[in-house]
């Protein structure tokens, strides 16, 4: 199968490679089937619709953030990131994670409501 | 909208699972206890909207130039 995605142009892949998520991502509840992949020139990891190829999620691993995130089991934990072209200007959303398993093939995003996640965490410093 | 009138520690039923119970009350602030499965999420609306707002404005950034990203470093929380 191929898709014509905005971020990489035309990418191919096999059905065993797409991501379930039977809920969507909140504001994406229609958009159940992703690619979840990581282009070599990309420092990020990103989700990208199947069934609409425009929309992508840049994803980096929360616990890369914060080594006491709360898991779940048998998922990785990924938090949306917000790019901007200043680097410091760059937030990671820690509370909406967006859990994996590439095992699986599935995934799902909760929301963890509580003030020591913040939906604009900046991710870098110099 | 269905609207009920509750007093301080009556509840709501909703389905078999969820009770909701009014706690206490002051002039503008109501504190309520709920109770669900831990299946289902809960979490206060605002909360919602600011991540349906930020997922929405994460789908349409895109960088204009090529970023090396790892001449940065992570701000890791609690550093």
């Amino acid at each position: 199968m191929k898709i014509k995605t905005y971020q990489f142009g035309e990418v191919e892949f096999t059905e065993d490679k797409i991501i379930k998520f039977s809920e969507g991502l909140y504001g994406f509840e229609q958009l159940k089937q992703y690619l979840f992949i990581k282009p070599d020139d990309s420092f990020f990891f990103w989700l990208n619709s199947i069934e609409n190829p425009n929309i992508a999620f840049p994803l980096f691993g929360l616990r890369l953030v914060d080594g006491a995130y709360p898991q779940e089991e048998h998922f990785e934990g990924f938090g949306i990131v917000t790019l901007n072209n200043n680097p410091l200007k760059v937030t990671i959303n820690m509370k909406a994670p967006v859990y994996i398993n590439q095992d699986e093939k599935s995934g799902f995003q909760k929301i963890i409501d509580s003030d020591k996640f913040p939906v604009h965490y900046n991710l870098f410093i110099e | 909208m269905l609207v009920l009138t509750r007093k301080i520690n009556e509840e709501i039923k909703i389905g078999h699972d969820v009770t909701i119970k009014v706690l206490s009350m002051t002039e503008n602030q109501i504190k309520i206890g709920i109770d669900a499965p831990k299946s289902i999420q809960i979490y206060r609306g605002e909360v919602f909207a600011k991540v349906i707002e930020t997922t929405i404005e994460a789908s349409q950034a895109s960088l204009q130039k090529q970023i090396d990203f790892v001449k940065y470093k992570i701000k890791k929380v609690n550093d």
